[in-house]
């Protein structure tokens, strides 16, 4: 199969989604003539024109409020906030209007808005412009979030946000985007709310997140050399979560790991880790360990970036641990 | 001191759950008034003090299972020492009146640290895990821990049978017990486990018997059973054998006056006994009319309660299937069965002289609890010289 890196298959989804729907639009910072930051853009513009490709102003408040606004009205905009970390700024309009309206009104408007964005733990980028945050909005009832970790994943679940009647957080990591994957030609959309099982073990499951998945799966062929053998799972979206898949594996395994790159506390870890004490208490063999980032700022030193990021060491030192 | 101990309410009764108590230590109770509420395997009922006096000690915590005859409660004088062996053995177990609000955590110094799915394996699989070492981080009994434990537990039961695989056999049908079949696995392993079944035998000719059946069928065309007139000459036996016509409560031998024997009639569901009652009142054609009626509604299973209560001694006939000599397990709570072969012809030897005559081997399985050999084989005697003489049974 050919293989895409991350920010071209996002970028293939994108036009696909503009040729099958006159309806879907793209808004935000450099996105149209310098073709965006990580250049998932490109030549988007030059095909679609700049009704379809609208460059803003640098303010993410008016970029969401006008997406949603451009939603209501009847539009599919994929909006972009350049980095995770400014999400705060629209967050009234994500949380308070978008993830709302469909509520508020009966049922009788919809919100079928995609923010895409990024974050750049692990590029240097410093205390502002790497944090990852997504329990803040996986806390918020009426939205989705999506966490694509492959070239794959982030095509079909991509598409998939699009043609989705929910306001939809898809947030994209920014040291994936050069890397490579398979992605067929034809076409194909995957469905939100499913886990997908990317290694097959029996002592030990992994769920992991975005970036963390690649690294979970190196911790998995190091363990399998040691005769541990580990299911990593990845949710792709963790809202709405497929507990049951994680559920099912625990209850085989007995034991779980939760890596994701946000901080430990209140994190997805703390989420699913909570959820499966629930579900599947009497199956556990060992306490659930979460491998995350401590709560501290960010880093900028490339050094302690490093010593500060979950990587596959550190899932394996917290997998021996289970083990003994 | 007086014990309130737990009673025993019918003969299968092993044991029963304190639910309630109704006095508290400390409280002042009369004669027979109640103390504890109970709860028996078919009713809860109430247990009363035995004399009146001070409650000195529960002795049984709620909701435990306590054995027939045990003690539940101690009932004396205020000032009364408690006796040093109970107060050793049961102190802790219930804590005073004035102390029940308080929670009283026990530190939990022996328990073993297990995983989850351990502890869960292990009551599932009644494992006692202080009996196992956890290989787990920090000593932890895991998952594999136990199911390693089960496999020695499973190892343990296996035959020794050489070095070669253990031989499986297939099941090809189960049948769950259920109905009479259920209540007959039941009764026959109390009977067989809660007496001291002894069995004695003996031969009786039944020449005489065979010769007034005929003669009866002449006489009034009526069939009149061998089993009737085994029937008659066991209860005319249990008149002047009383000890025979009885049962053992607890400490107490209960003998009954009426005599009302019972016989085992196979049917496809299951074994039942049906009782006649004043058996030893009722001719030989009387019982054989009942035990015929008896039988065709077991067949049709239509006994009443009436009919399969009160029995006071059972006989059981297996001749017809060609058995010679059995020995019967004991129908509970009765004291003796009556077991009978089938009657065949054979060589006896009478003076000097040999004879052939129709001959049935009588065996007689009784408690020796209640009664002892000699009386026993009494009983049997008579029983033989009424069958060898059946116008002593009219």
């Amino acid at each position: 199969m050919r293989e895409l890196t991350y920010a071209d298959a996002l970028r293939e989804g994108l036009r696909e989604e503009m040729l099958r729907d006159p309806r879907v639009v793209l808004i935000g910072e450099e996105i149209g003539v310098f073709e965006g930051v990580y250049k998932v853009t490109r030549g988007l513009l030059k095909e679609f024109g700049p009704e379809r490709v609208r460059d803003t102003p640098i303010s993410e408040a008016a970029i969401a409020g006008a997406a949603i606004g451009a939603a209501l009205g009847g539009l599919r905009p994929v909006a972009e906030i350049m980095y995770m970390d400014f999400l705060t700024i629209c967050l009234d309009q994500i949380a308070t209007n978008a993830a709302k309206m469909h509520f508020m009104s009966g049922g009788k408007l919809k919100v079928p808005f995609v923010l895409r964005t990024q974050y750049s733990l692990g590029r240097m980028h410093g205390a502002q412009h790497s944090q990852f945050f997504p329990s803040i909005f996986f806390q918020v009832p009426g939205l989705k979030v999506v966490l694509p970790s492959t070239p794959h994943d982030a095509k079909g679940l991509l598409k998939a946000a699009i043609r989705d009647e929910d306001p939809v957080v898809f947030i994209e990591s920014g040291v994936l985007y050069r890397t490579k994957g398979a992605v067929p030609e034809e076409e194909y959309v995957l469905p939100l709310g499913q886990c997908d099982v990317k290694r097959k073990g029996d002592d030990l499951t992994v769920v992991a997140v975005s970036r963390v998945v690649s690294e979970a799966l190196a911790a998995a062929a190091k363990l399998e050399e040691q005769g541990i053998s580990v299911d990593v799972i990845d949710p792709r979206t963790i809202q709405p979560l497929d507990l049951a898949t994680i559920v099912e594996s625990v209850k085989r395994t007995g034991r779980l790991i939760v890596a994701s790159d946000d901080v430990k506390s209140g994190g997805i870890g703390s989420e699913i880790a909570a959820a499966v004490l629930e579900e599947a208490f009497d199956s556990l063999d060992a306490p659930i360990f979460r491998v995350a980032s401590p709560h501290m700022p960010i880093p900028f030193s490339p050094a302690l970036e490093q010593a500060y990021m979950p990587n596959a060491d550190k899932i394996v030192q917290a997998a021996k641990k289970l083990v003994g | 001191m007086l014990k309130v101990v737990m009673p025993r309410l019918d003969p299968a009764m092993q044991s029963g759950k304190v639910i309630e108590w109704l006095k508290r230590e400390g409280d002042r109770v009369s004669a027979e008034e109640p103390i504890v509420r109970v709860e028996g395997e078919k009713t809860t009922f109430e247990v009363n003090t035995p004399g009146a006096g001070v409650i000195r000690k529960l002795l049984s915590a709620l909701g435990t299972d306590v054995q027939v005859g045990q003690a539940m409660a101690l009932v004396g004088e205020p000032d009364e020492p408690i006796p040093l062996e109970i107060a050793a053995e049961e102190a802790p177990k219930i804590p005073a009146a004035q102390e029940k609000q308080s929670i009283v955590k026990l530190p939990r110094l022996e328990e073993p640290t297990a995983s989850p799915v351990a502890r869960r394996m292990a009551r599932e699989a009644s494992i006692d895990l202080s009996k196992i070492k956890g290989s787990g981080p920090g000593g932890r009994i895991v998952r594999e821990d136990v199911m390693k434990a089960m496999e020695l537990a499973k190892e343990r039961l296996k035959p020794v049978a050489g070095p070669s695989q253990v031989r499986t056999v297939a099941v090809v049908k189960t049948i769950k017990l259920s109905g009479k079949r259920k209540v007959t696995a039941e009764r026959l392993s109390y009977g067989f486990h809660n007496t001291v079944p002894v069995t004695i035998t003996m031969e009786a000719s039944m020449d005489k018997i065979l010769e007034r059946r005929v003669n009866v069928r002449k006489e009034t065309g009526e069939e009149v059973s061998v089993t009737a007139y085994v029937v008659k000459g066991a209860a005319k036996a249990l008149e002047d054998h009383r000890m025979l016509n009885s049962s053992l409560d607890e400490d107490t031998i209960q003998i009954y006056g009426d005599v009302n024997v019972a016989v085992a009639i196979n049917t496809p569901d299951g074994l039942v006994a049906p009782v006649i009652p004043m058996t030893n009142n009722k001719s030989v054609a009387e019982i054989s009319r009942e035990i015929r009626d008896l039988t065709e509604r077991s067949m049709q299973s239509r006994l009443s309660v009436s009919d399969l209560t009160g029995g006071t001694f059972t006989v059981t006939n297996l001749g017809g299937y060609g058995v010679e000599l059995f020995a019967p397990v004991i129908n509970p709570p009765q004291c003796a069965i009556l077991g009978f072969g089938r009657t065949s012809e054979k060589p006896v030897v009478i003076g000097k002289e040999v004879h052939i005559a129709a001959m049935t081997t009588l065996s007689l399985v009784f408690d020796h609890r209640i009664v002892d050999g000699v009386p026993a084989a009494q009983f049997l005697q008579r029983v033989k010289e009424l069958l060898e003489d059946p116008t002593r049974l009219d």
